[in-house]
């Protein structure tokens, strides 16, 4: 921190002496004896500098723009281009099935609540003193440290109507489950579940960060006023937080957004009259499977601008709750 | 000015290094040796890596070897083509090569194929025709060839046998079909509860619809399409009876598990733990299916009203890249793995395939105490009764995946299957015009019209 200050400050004293300089800086170097230092300096901050920006032009900005470019023609990722204008997000408007995908990838978001709510609960639980406390906490990390892929297949099997293991437990208390990968009604739910237990793990470890940093002498406080442990946990413990809900909640939107492995392992056709087709998957099929890149990405495009906002949305609502405690 | 200099060399640096990596990287590998693409479970690995090495010792070519999984094959191979890093010798699928012979990413292969003295007669006809392509029509015998095949899989339907027996049924003939009412009183027979708990404990049979309705619709002389693959033809009379035949087998009759169960997982357990009479064999099954508790064979599919019999026959082929530095050398890999006979013998002992050489497979399915024992069943599909899957000879499959998305109500016994065709068939219809305008579009556009 401070050496960047010193640089900084260096740079610009010795570019005003260097204009004031009726001599090249070169032949006589101002400053006596430090500019050797400084250009190396400097010629290694530039360097600093363009290792990022020459990654961000690379790989964000040049593709960003090609995909833009590309949406605007017909392309089946092979041959060459052909440009036909807005065509592509016009057919789209007419594409029943991005509108299904759309739906049901937003549909899937209803998990995030319920994940948050349940992590919320758990971490609270996580954070007294149990026995065995570290034995659950791992237990409930270790989902998320799985790989997706072997995870979304031992839920399909999990799933199986006929002998799947959630109806075998739903059996033994007397519920006839439904075949829950081949119904248009407990399709979506049952990706819901998995999606919630696959990400309990990371959430509850972020709640129980927040929580174990909340000032201890807020509760106290509260208590000689006679708060109860409800009237603590609404008004010490959710606000505060409250940073973590956002920061999960945003980026489980993203995440949720763009989920494809699961649907693509657990019902590799769309599921049932597409009801679990996700707009990613839906985008993948027809890029890869249909070869139609170039109508695959101006719905990419599409998906990008709806999440950007969203996003931006979020943290408009946040900007006017936020609050801050010294 | 300094400053900006120096950026700017920086920068410039920069770009020339990455471009550098990128076109070192591309027009398939480096010059001395071949870039060989293709995917495979361990088993197929295993022995194509056997067959490749012989492939370099007897010739001298260097193959550098890029294996993935099957699932990521097309998605990757497009990646390459994308980054115009394209193999010179790779697999391509049925379903892609006209996409790829359009955008000109697959070479020509016929006149090498034919300098190299290959006896293509002694292949099977049906593998090779699958890629030939003469700008309209895909598996023509007088289209140029773009490709061999790999293999061709054709898709028998096989039964328990020690089932069979205890039921005291007459094992099916190998030749003369059965037909659907034939076959459907056997496997009311078969569906019984063993172990006297009052539940259903062994089933007829239990067929996927996707991979198995084929075989009811074109023994019943209904078809997808038309000849020309121009026009829809799903919601005729005979590909109604025969879904309806199809989806009653679950609904109406109750000889397979579950009637809501249109999962393969399911029945594919079910058969190999010897729960299912009646289930079809891919070549690809044998390695599996030869290590369990009973005995199986091969049949003919049983027959709709046409009393002939019809299933598919998938394939992978093999092809080469236009823009291979060795076409020659790239070419010979291709025919070495499809036709030369240590090669072939090679991937058949791995129990994976059929045997591509005519006369290979005729001894091999001739073999003594073989399992199955009636191995020449695969070798009729291949020469005579297989054809190709409604999607791989046309430019795109989304017209074609369109019939399965919605198709849950019919097979749960909620829609007949006639109003449900007739629904589906414009849609359809749509997207194969659709798909046969890009067709043209990108064989205009790349000059290959």
């Amino acid at each position: 921190m401070t050496t960047s200050s010193a640089t900084t400050s260096g740079s610009t004293a010795t570019a005003g002496l260097r204009a004031s300089a009726p001599t090249p800086p070169r032949k006589t170097p101002p400053g006596g004896g430090t500019s050797r230092l400084h250009r190396h300096e400097q010629k290694w901050a530039l360097i600093f500098v363009a290792a990022p920006l020459i990654g961000y032009l690379a790989f964000t900005l040049y593709p960003v723009c090609f995909a833009v470019y590309a949406s605007l023609t017909q392309w089946n990722g092979l041959g060459p281009m052909r440009f036909i204008g807005l065509q592509n997000y016009v057919n789209l408007l007419g594409d029943e099935y991005f509108r299904i995908s759309l739906f049901n990838t937003f549909f899937y978001m209803i998990g995030i609540p319920i994940g948050l709510a349940l992590s919320l609960a758990l971490a609270i639980a996580m954070n007294r003193k149990l026995y065995g406390l570290t034995a659950f906490r791992t237990i409930y990390y270790i989902p998320v440290i799985s790989s997706l892929a072997a995870i979304a297949i031992l839920w399909q099997w999990a799933y199986n109507g006929d002998f799947g293991l959630v109806n075998q437990v739903l059996a033994f208390v007397g519920i006839d489950g439904p075949n829950w990968l081949a119904s248009t009604a407990w399709a979506k739910p049952a990706i819901i579940i998995m999606a919630v237990w696959k990400g309990l793990g990371y959430s509850m470890l972020l709640y129980l960060a927040a929580i174990q940093s909340v000032p201890r002498s807020l509760y106290e406080a509260a208590q000689l006023d006679g708060a109860n442990s409800w009237q603590r946990f609404r008004a010490i413990t959710l606000p505060m937080v409250r940073p973590v809900t956002f920061f999960l909640v945003v980026t489980n939107i993203i995440a949720g957004a763009q989920i494809f492995t699961e649907i693509n392992i657990m019902t590799p056709g769309g599921g049932p009259e597409y009801s679990t087709a996700s707009a990613v998957w839906h985008i993948w099929r027809q890029a890869f499977r249909y070869q139609q890149m170039g109508y695959a990405t101006a719905m990419a495009i599409v998906l990008g601008i709806l999440i950007l906002i969203i996003t931006l949305i979020q943290f408009r609502l946040n900007r006017r709750n936020s609050f801050v405690i010294d | 000015m300094r400053k900006s200099r120096l950026t700017a060399g920086v920068v410039a640096g920069l770009v020339v290094a990455s471009t550098a990596a990128c076109s070192s990287g591309g027009g398939g590998g480096s010059s001395e040796g071949l870039t060989f693409m293709f995917r495979g479970g361990e088993d197929e690995k295993a022995a194509y890596q056997e067959a490749i090495d012989r492939f370099t010792e007897e010739t001298g070519v260097e193959v550098e070897v890029i294996v993935t999984d099957p699932d990521q094959y097309a998605t990757k191979l497009q990646a390459a083509v994308a980054g115009n890093n394209v193999p010179d010798v790779f697999y391509i699928e049925q379903a892609n090569l006209q996409s790829y012979v359009t955008s000109g990413i697959l070479m020509d292969i016929t006149d090498q194929v034919e300098e190299q003295g290959v006896d293509l007669a002694n292949l099977w006809q049906y593998g090779v025709d699958s890629y030939r392509y003469d700008g309209k029509l895909q598996g023509t015998p007088d289209g140029r060839l773009y490709g061999l095949p790999k293999d061709v899989g054709p898709f028998a339907m096989g039964y328990n046998k020690t089932m069979l027996e205890e039921a005291g049924i007459e094992l099916p003939d190998a030749d003369e079909p059965l037909t659907w009412d034939e076959w459907l009183e056997i496997l009311k027979k078969l569906t019984k509860d063993n172990n006297g708990d009052g539940e259903l404990d062994q089933w007829g049979t239990g067929l996927n619809v996707m991979w198995n309705l084929q075989s009811f619709v074109w023994s019943n002389g209904g078809d997808w399409t038309n000849e020309d693959r121009t026009q829809v033809t799903v919601d005729t009379p005979e590909f109604a009876e025969a879904l309806q035949f199809f989806t009653d087998l679950t609904t109406e009759h109750e000889v397979t598990p579950n009637p809501e169960q249109a999962q393969t997982l399911d029945t594919y357990q079910r058969f190999m733990a010897g729960e299912i009479g009646f289930f079809p064999v891919g070549p690809w099954d044998q390695s599996v299916y030869n290590e369990l508790d009973f005995e199986y064979d091969l049949m003919p599919w049983p027959v709709g009203k046409t009393g002939e019999t019809a299933t598919w026959i998938g394939s992978l082929g093999i092809g080469v890249s236009t823009t291979t530095d060795l076409p020659d050398e790239a070419v010979q890999l291709v025919t070495y793995l499809s036709a030369d006979p240590t090669a072939q013998q090679t991937l058949v002992d791995a129990n994976i395939q059929v045997p591509n050489l005519i006369d290979v497979a005729t001894e091999w399915a001739g073999e003594e105490g073989a399992e199955p024992a009636n191995r020449q069943e695969f070798l009729d599909i291949v020469q005579d009764y297989g054809r190709p899957m409604p999607a791989a000879v046309t430019y795109g499959a989304a017209w074609y995946d369109e019939l399965w998305t919605n198709i849950q109500p019919v097979v749960d016994g909620q829609k007949p299957a006639a109003e449900y065709l007739a629904e589906v068939q414009p849609r359809m219809q749509q997207l194969l015009d659709e798909s046969n305008a890009q067709a043209e579009q990108a064989a205009a556009a790349n000059g290959n019209g």
